[in-house]
């Protein structure tokens, strides 16, 4: 240990034993806590409804998407297919057959404009026989009054040619269920089977895209990377990440802004710190005129103080970090904060400890608080040996 | 050799009102070796003198050599190195630091040099030893005596075997018994070492022991008369 870290913690040991320095050394740890546990919990709380968003993400986008550069067809999709299913981890891979449309109900009265997909027959098998089954999301099912079970016209943007030209391309569906909408799928508004989709579509083979899902939605990156390989220039392949870009920047940036909010109170606290160590400096003032004397350097002065500043930081965001972390896990763990389960999907308020956040909060109170002692540790060091010594007498 | 050679010194410090001129044109030199005593009337710049010797503190105009070297040429490191292995400081009122032991107020001087804590430690324990208060190590300078925290703090200033060694009156604040212990301690190390020595002190019999008496006043210092003075 050097000796300026030697002084440093004997003077913030023998501070108990003055009061004033004392309370001022407390009130800068305490502060301190307080900004870090805050920062930590704010932002267990931010991860873990992240956390769930992002699960739910990468649980209903596709985790691979191979589409055209160009053309809104893809030229060999049995070579997307063949890729997509060669690549390591994937679960299912498929074709993309969607457009848009208009779709009423069966007296033509109520029409809402939709997007129709196809997907794949396993949710849709519980339709009634005749009219092909469709999901409706519920939006799309409230405005024009549908219910499960009832029938509803789609007519495709499309138009086929018939004997008297070109007539709309209409088709009679089931309501086999309704989805409920959520702001984080880009689902469409009405899902018919595959045969139904490429009626609509006009696309009797072939598909405009191709998706596929993997085991691990994070190794879609991998995964990706090894698709547009070994697929031509003229496709391109994106992940679910990508897919969910704006979203994902947007809880990126919400993560940011409480992050530096919610900073400000460490900064605040970092302010206790000048004071004490601005107290400690002028009330060592003698001592460290001594030093000088002794052959200190004046830099050694200044790293007396920076130290103590590191110190307390040390200590306020140790004590933070503890309180901070520990209260996290006990609000995830005994579901303290209770959410009606209607609206948010959630029965509580979900908070995750992200390591690498941790980490990152320490660094930042460590160094606001070292750079808190710099003023002070600067004026250490520009202090005149000769008169801080004559004036002590 | 001149231990100590400081020609035309000036001093002026800022007050709270007029700026105080301590001494202007002030010359002084001092041979290797000697004990020599200052004295005069406060407020003539006895400490500020040794300051100025001691490199703690600029003169605004002329020139310290201290065994030849000129201090206000030496970059700040090395001034400070200077410091720690030539020149000893023994002030009036000890100025330990409080929150330490005996053994790491007199340990310092070698941390400060670079020393490891227990090699430091090690020699702060002889130098005690040597001034009588080995036992005493682990006391707090508030839990000695005057005297005592006057002797700790003689061994801090010998800790790095100076050879010059500046005393600002180091028995200005004690008794009689303690005074005259004090004294024969600095005298004795003095001789011991070989080293020089200048003592600032009020008390005449004191001096009167010194190889060579200064009288400081406004007008400048000289040897006090019949002294034989330090050249």
């Amino acid at each position: 240990m050097s000796y300026e870290t030697f002084i440093a913690l004997r003077y913030l040991a023998s501070s108990r034993k003055r009061a004033h320095v004392a309370l001022i050394s407390t009130i800068s740890i305490l502060g301190l806590a307080v900004g870090v546990a805050a920062l930590i919990i704010s932002l267990a709380l931010l991860s873990g409804f992240q956390d769930k968003i992002r699960a739910q993400m990468a649980l209903r986008s596709p985790h691979l998407v191979v589409s055209p550069v160009r053309g809104d067809r893809l030229d060999d999709p049995q070579l997307v297919a063949r890729t997509l299913a060669a690549l390591p981890g994937v679960l299912s891979a498929g074709p993309v057959i969607e457009g848009r449309g208009w779709l009423c109900d069966s007296s033509g009265r109520n029409g809402v404009p939709v997007r129709y997909r196809n997907v794949s027959e396993g949710p849709l098998r519980l339709s009634g026989e005749g009219a092909p089954p469709a999901r409706v999301s519920s939006a799309a099912a409230s405005r024009i009054g549908a219910e499960t079970g009832g029938l509803l016209r789609v007519l495709s943007s499309r138009s086929r040619l018939s004997p008297l030209g070109p007539i709309p391309i209409a088709v009679l569906v089931r309501v086999a269920a309704i989805r409920r909408g959520s702001a984080l799928e880009k689902a469409a508004d009405l899902e018919v089977p595959e045969p139904t989709a490429r009626l609509l579509a006009g696309l009797a083979s072939g598909a405009q895209a191709y998706e596929a899902r993997l085991s691990d939605p994070n190794s879609a990156d991998a995964a990706a990377r090894i698709a547009s390989v070994r697929l031509p220039a003229a496709y391109r392949v994106r992940t679910w990440r990508e897919l969910n870009a704006p979203l994902s920047f947007a809880l990126r940036l919400e993560k940011s802004v409480i992050f530096a909010t919610i900073a400000l109170v460490i900064v605040v606290a970092a302010l206790n710190v000048v004071s004490n160590i601005a107290l400690l400096v002028v009330e060592k003032k003698r001592d460290l005129g001594v030093l000088v004397s002794l052959g200190a350097l004046p830099g050694s002065l200044a790293k007396i103080y920076l130290t103590l500043g590191g110190v307390i930081g040390g200590l306020g965001t140790v004590a933070g970090i503890l309180v901070g972390v520990v209260a996290s896990l006990l609000l995830d763990r005994f579901h303290v904060v209770p959410l009606p389960a209607d609206v948010y999907l959630l029965s509580h308020v979900p908070f995750a400890v992200h390591p690498r956040e941790v980490f990152l909060v320490t660094l930042f109170a460590l160094a606001t608080a070292v750079a808190a002692a710099v003023l002070p540790a600067r004026a250490a060091a520009r202090i005149a040996p000769g008169e801080a010594i004559r004036l002590s007498r | 050799m001149l231990a100590v050679r400081a020609e035309n010194l000036s001093k002026t410090y800022a007050g709270e009102g007029a700026p105080v001129t301590v001494f202007s044109s002030l010359s002084f030199e001092l041979r290797e070796g000697v004990f020599a005593a200052v004295m005069g009337p406060s407020g003539v710049g006895k400490s500020t003198l040794l300051h100025l010797l001691g490199g703690i503190d600029s003169p605004d105009a002329g020139r310290v050599e201290v065994f030849g070297q000129a201090l206000e040429e030496l970059p700040p490191r090395e001034r400070a190195r200077f410091r720690n292995d030539r020149i000893g400081f023994v002030f009036q009122f000890h100025h330990l630091l409080p929150e330490f032991t005996a053994e790491e107020n007199v340990a310092f001087p070698h941390r400060i040099a670079g020393e490891s804590a227990g090699e430091a430690r090690r020699r702060a324990a002889a130098m005690l030893d040597r001034v009588g208060l080995l036992e005493r190590r682990d006391h707090r300078p508030r839990a000695l005596s005057g005297g005592e925290q006057q002797r700790v703090a003689i061994a801090r200033a010998l800790a790095r075997a100076p050879s010059l060694l500046l005393a600002d009156e180091p028995t200005g604040n004690l008794d009689a018994d303690s005074s005259g212990a004090v004294f024969d301690l600095l005298e004795e190390l003095h001789r011991e070492r070989g080293m020089t020595t200048i003592l600032v002190t009020h008390n005449p019999d004191l001096a009167s022991r010194c190889d060579t008496i200064y009288l400081m006043s406004r007008e400048g210092i000289s040897p006090a008369p019949g002294s034989s003075g330090g050249i």
